[in-house]
């Protein structure tokens, strides 16, 4: 499998991650020798196994319990005001 | 005061006061981090304690910062305990402090700490091995008696490997991960680093068992892990994997042999078995944790806590730019791969595929299981390398792993126990597994063939 700048680009955009170009060409070109390993997964027949067959996690009762509290939210929050998470608008810009 | 570290854990503690043996280890690490960094926080004002231990910086506390050894976590400081953390203080255990890592887990030399590496006690000029070679150096050097790491696909017993110490990954679901940060959460478990078997299996005991806030952690009953260490080793049926012992050569296939040697000497019994699909078990990893990795790291947004970026002025940027600017090359590297191979039109010729594989091997080491107690291979295809060796090829670091990574595709417990030395005096390992909850018996093995060799008695150089 061949990853190109573009598909690099791509990948980045879906991750939320930012490159330059020389930082996905480099990306890409890494991304494309690990690939060439990976894929000689295609050697093993393993048509006769399923994606998902271990044991499903078990859910929790859905009871309510404390959670941290706004306090301990805020000392880690890098904005934070009147209680809340501050991040740039996104309603009504431009 | 040295003697008394150099001792294992449960044989020191009886012997001096829990105040003067949390102070021997800050006294330790003192002398000897600044040529090591194993610690990347240290915690002066540790209270006394009869177990005094270093956690991996990716199991939170509330009394010290968790770094991961990544820049985009900031000075994050926890609300709240890990839940193996919270089982050792209510044991009376004191942490002393927080050790070095590859940056999330995602390595296996250290190399990838946004904080420097940590140096391999042997020779400060060779890796600890990683994602938990702090905590390895840190036992070996004997800083402290005992920590906590975690695994993902060897990140503790391929860095025990390499600093000739005792490392354990427990079965999946034996040990809490509440309190872990999540690489990849159906392979990542807690494991336990230690100069002796005693010493790990007393410390599982503590650690082991149900948490309410893991759903994943595991009912099955928590064993007295300490009950058949006595045992020996007569009679008990070891597997050496066919296709693993394809891949040694050297020293590393010489100290096999021996190793082999000793198991059937004290009456083992010793098979060969094949688990044909075992070389692809690297290739399986590497998108079955990345892929999970994508996931789990996507929690880092630089909206809740950690680094936000100061050139970000939409939301879009603080996103894509935090994390470009929060994260090292290895973890971009490994969000990359496993996006794509979750991502539209590749899911399931990479995904599918990685987990009908696992699914496979899986089978193949039930069956393997069904004919011997144990499976043996050496915990690592070389002794410790060069710090720089493998940094320009990700590749050849993966393989680092090849013997682990199995363990935890699968779920299953593997010890690696010190196996002797190279001709360059570096310690080499045999690694022990055993099948799902079996670490009642893997103790046993491992404390037999301990006893008849004996190596976790010598020191690395300049500690004499």
């Amino acid at each position: 499998m061949d990853i190109d700048r573009d598909e690099a680009r791509r990948i980045a955009q879906l991750a939320h991650l930012e490159f330059d170009d020389a930082g996905l060409d480099r990306m890409a070109s890494e991304m494309t020798k690990i690939l060439s390993y990976i894929d000689q997964l295609r050697e093993v027949d393993a048509d006769a196994f399923e994606e998902h067959d271990v044991t499903v996690t078990p859910f929790r009762d859905d009871e309510p319990r404390p959670s941290i509290s706004r306090e301990d939210v805020a000392r880690n929050a890098p904005a934070w005001r009147d209680g809340l998470f501050v991040v740039p608008k996104v309603i009504g810009g431009e | 005061m040295s003697d008394l570290l150099e001792l294992p854990w449960t044989e020191a503690r009886g012997q001096v006061s829990p105040r003067e043996y949390v102070d021997a280890c800050l006294r330790a690490i003192a002398n000897r981090n600044e040529s090591l960094n194993a610690f990347l926080h240290v915690n002066g004002g540790a209270g006394e304690g009869v177990l005094p231990i270093a956690l991996k910086d990716n199991i939170v506390t509330t009394d010290m910062p968790s770094t991961c050894g990544s820049r985009i976590l900031g000075d994050f400081q926890s609300p709240f305990d890990a839940t193996a953390a919270a089982r050792l203080r209510a044991r009376g255990a004191s942490f002393v402090g927080k050790t070095n890592m590859d940056e999330f887990a995602m390595g296996s030399s250290n190399e990838h700490s946004a904080f420097g590496p940590a140096r391999n006690p042997w020779d400060v000029s060779r890796v600890p091995g990683g994602s938990s070679g702090g905590s390895a150096a840190a036992v070996a050097a004997r800083m402290v008696p005992v920590a906590l790491g975690s695994e993902t696909g060897g990140s503790v017993r391929q860095p025990a490997a390499l600093c000739g110490v005792v490392g354990l990954k427990p079965t999946y679901g034996r040990i809490s991960r509440s309190g872990l940060v999540a690489f990849a959460s159906s392979l990542d478990q807690i494991g336990i680093v230690t100069k002796t078997v005693r010493d790990c299996a007393e410390v599982l005991g503590i650690v082991a068992g149900y948490d309410p806030m893991d759903s994943t952690s595991s009912t099955v009953t928590v064993d007295d892990y300490t009950a058949d260490l006595e045992a020996g080793l007569k009679g008990l049926r070891f597997g050496i994997v066919r296709e693993a012992l394809a891949l040694l050569e050297g020293e590393v296939r010489a100290n096999f042999d021996e190793a082999v040697a000793v198991l059937r000497g004290s009456g083992a019994v010793i098979e060969e078995v094949s688990i044909p699909t075992i070389g692809y078990a690297i290739a399986v990893y590497y998108i079955v944790a990345n892929a999970e990795a994508s996931a789990n790291l996507s929690r880092f947004d630089g909206i809740r806590y950690g680094h936000r970026s100061e050139r970000a002025s939409t939301l879009e940027e603080v996103y894509d730019d935090s994390r470009g600017e929060g994260f090292g090359a290895e973890v971009k590297r490994r969000i990359m791969l496993g996006t794509f191979a979750l991502s539209s039109g590749y899911y399931d010729a990479y995904y599918g595929r990685a987990q009908r594989v696992r699914a496979k091997l899986r089978h193949e080491i039930a069956e393997a299981f069904r004919g011997v107690d144990f499976l043996i291979t050496p915990t690592t295809p070389e002794p410790a390398f060069p710090i720089g060796a493998k940094a320009e090829d990700p590749l050849s670091m993966y393989l680092s792993d090849i013997f682990t990574a199995p363990a935890n595709l699968v779920g299953i417990p593997a010890i690696a126990v010190p196996s002797g030395f190279s001709k360059a005096g570096l310690p080499l390992s045999l690694q022990i597994m055993a099948p799902h909850f079996e670490e009642l018996p893997l103790f046993r093995a491992a404390a037999g063939y301990e006893r008849e060799t004996i190596h976790w008695r010598k020191l690395p150089p300049g500690l004499h």
